[in-house]
């Protein structure tokens, strides 16, 4: 199968001081394929957020290169990235990103008007996304009268509503207890399931690690494992 | 819509900042409009001031005439003027005057002034002075009449009836003539150089006096239907009558010092606009940099979700123009109520004199349609062009650097 994502020798270095380099990421090579539901896991500081960033194209890599859908993300200009997160990669943080003065079904409709879709498109896919998050008695309600979990899960409808190929989650149960992380994990593993939706996670949750299909073990900013479950 | 809907919002999410903000812009305009207001009420008085007393709105003169005041320049012959003057639909009335300088001798004292002969009918349909007549009678025609200044009446310390010798020279001879008359009435214009300077007789007899006939004068002071005709240098008697022979000048060019006060207001106003402007314009940046800093995480989610720079400084730029708008209201509200207020009641600002023209306690304010479009134009242009620094600052926010700073 073609790869959705791929990274060639990929590097992140920071200058910290005249003789001090972190590496941040250091010469990553992996390969993920449309449907998976991969985890990123490791230790704080293990290099697991600049990893989704590089591969979210929200950071650009000191050296190497980031393939996604055959684009080469790491040679594209600022404004080109803009465009190209916008169309083709959602995105789910770990505090809730949401902008708070506008209401949950303005939220997803949102990323879909920096898309520049039409109005009635926009109103069918935030009635269908917040369906699939299980959110439509919710649509009208903004950001401070929604819970913590459902916050998230009006993230995931606002990174869904934009039909990336990939969804990018940074630690997305983190903020949440334990009940509410798992329901979170259930949408958006029914999403994968039904929908074929790519998941990639960066986290260090159990919870997640076990719902994954792929677990890609980061140390020190390079793969220290990775390991493919069998479904 | 939904980014008009998004600015509205995150206005109304911080209400005291905003309305601080307002307040300061709303403040700025309306002090703008008033201080123009009160600017124009001044320039009133100083303009009626002039164009009411023996100024008049225009003057025509021989070349030459105003430097000296020589009494030899004379126009030689008025009856093509008048005629000219007669059909011009753009002058309301006229008034000749023989002018000449000369010595005031009373019982008791000896000053020195400017007689003016005057046609007393036409005189006062250009000027106020027969309203300016506090003591005895304005002029009948007879021979023997003149009016004095107060001032001048306790310098030469003479009243009503008492006898004033006037010495002075005769046109083109030279010689000294003398004529005798009598105080027939006092007045009082305000204006220190008049009430101390000028004394008004007949114009037949200072004709005769002086040797010149009756198609001869020295000035003819002009008023026109509209008083605006008398700085537009189009109006017809500037461009039918100004030759080499003929000085036709309006009371801008004539009273050199109003003029320049009247530059240096408008001068003024730009000044006090510019600094008032730039206060708010420091406001609206200060204003829009809190509101960015506070929502820096939520651009760097926007931008990580592809927004482009240029979105986001249009949402920044929509929020200040929405900021202007509401101030502008807020600011052209209260500048009408105190100003139509003002308009009607005044201002007190006490007795002063500008350019030896007495300003009455109480200046009236002028509101004028102008202040309240052009104005709130420059304040609108000027709050978002204030925030196009923050909403550079805005645009250029790094996603990953942004998220971090809440993480």
């Amino acid at each position: 199968m073609v790869a959705l994502i791929e990274t060639e020798n990929l590097c992140r270095y920071f200058q910290q001081s005249d003789d001090i380099v972190v590496k941040a990421v250091d010469g990553i090579n992996i390969s993920i394929e449309p449907g998976e539901f991969t985890a990123i896991i490791g230790p704080s500081g293990s290099g697991k957020t600049t990893l989704l960033h590089l591969i979210g194209g929200l950071d650009n890599p000191t050296s190497g290169d980031v393939f996604l859908s055959g684009h080469n993300i790491a040679r594209m200009s600022p404004g080109q990235l803009s465009d190209f997160r916008r169309d083709h990669i959602g995105f789910v943080f770990q505090s809730y990103n949401l902008i708070p003065v506008l209401s949950a079904e303005e939220n997803i409709e949102y990323i879909m008007l920096l898309q520049g879709i039409d109005a009635a498109t926009r109103k069918a896919r935030v009635a269908e996304t917040l369906r699939q998050v299980g959110l439509s008695d919710y649509a009208d309600r903004r950001p401070s009268n929604l819970s913590g979990g459902q916050q998230q899960r009006v993230a995931v409808a606002r990174a869904m509503a934009s039909r990336p190929d990939i969804i990018l989650a940074d630690e997305p149960t983190a903020n949440l207890d334990s009940k509410t992380g798992i329901a979170l994990l259930d949408v958006m593993k029914e999403l994968n399931e039904s929908f074929g939706m790519t998941f990639v996670f960066s986290t260090h949750d159990e919870k997640i690690m076990k719902r994954a299909s792929r677990l890609i073990h980061i140390e020190d900013g390079r793969v220290h494992k990775d390991e493919k479950k069998s479904p | 819509m939904l980014t008009l809907k998004l600015a509205i919002r995150n206005l109304a999410r911080n209400t005291r900042r905003t309305v601080l903000t307002v307040i300061l812009i709303g403040f700025s305009l309306s002090a703008l409009i008033l201080v123009d207001a009160l600017s124009l009420g001044m320039l009133d008085i100083l303009v009626k001031s002039i164009t009411k007393n023996v100024v008049g709105e225009a003057q025509i003169h021989k070349p030459g005439f105003r430097q000296n005041l020589d009494v030899d320049l004379y126009l030689a012959d008025t009856q093509n003027i008048r005629y000219t003057l007669d059909q011009d639909t753009t002058i309301a009335a006229y008034s000749e005057r023989v002018i000449s300088g000369g010595m005031l001798s009373s019982s008791y004292n000896v000053a020195t002034g400017l007689l003016y002969g005057i046609n007393a009918e036409a005189e006062g349909q250009v000027t106020q002075l027969p309203a300016a007549i506090i003591e005895g009678q304005y002029l009948s025609g007879k021979t023997g009449e003149i009016l004095i200044g107060n001032k001048l009446a306790e310098l030469l310390e003479i009243s009503l009836g008492d006898r004033l010798v006037v010495t002075l020279s005769e046109a083109d001879s030279g010689e000294l003539a003398q004529a005798l008359f009598r105080v027939s009435g006092i007045f009082h214009f305000g204006i220190e150089g008049i009430d101390k300077g000028l004394v008004f007789t007949n114009l037949a007899q200072l004709r005769s006096v002086i040797g010149i006939t009756s198609q001869q004068s020295h000035e003819i002071a002009l008023r026109f239907t509209d008083p605006s005709l008398a700085t537009l240098p189009s109006t017809p008697v500037f461009t039918q009558l100004n030759s080499d022979q003929l000085e036709t000048l309006n009371w801008l060019e004539l009273n050199k010092p109003i003029a320049s006060i009247i530059e240096m207001s408008g001068l003024s106003s730009i000044i006090i606009g510019t600094i008032l402007f730039i206060l708010a314009g420091l406001g609206v940046i200060n204003s829009m940099f809190m509101s960015i800093y506070e929502r820096m995480y939520e651009f760097g989610v926007v931008k990580a979700l592809g927004a482009r720079p240029a979105r986001l400084a249009w949402l920044i730029l929509l929020e200040a123009f929405l900021i202007a708008v509401i101030s502008c209201f807020a600011g052209m509200t209260l500048a009408y109520l105190l100003g139509s207020y003002a308009q009607e009641h005044g201002v007190p600002l006490g007795e002063f004199e500008v350019s030896g023209i007495a300003i009455d306690n109480r200046v009236l304010m002028r509101l004028e349609i102008y202040q309240f479009v052009e104005y709130p134009i420059y304040v609108i242009l000027l709050t978002v062009a204030a925030a196009l620094y923050p909403a550079r600052f805005a645009a250029r926010i790094v996603p990953t650097e942004a998220l971090q700073r809440s993480l």
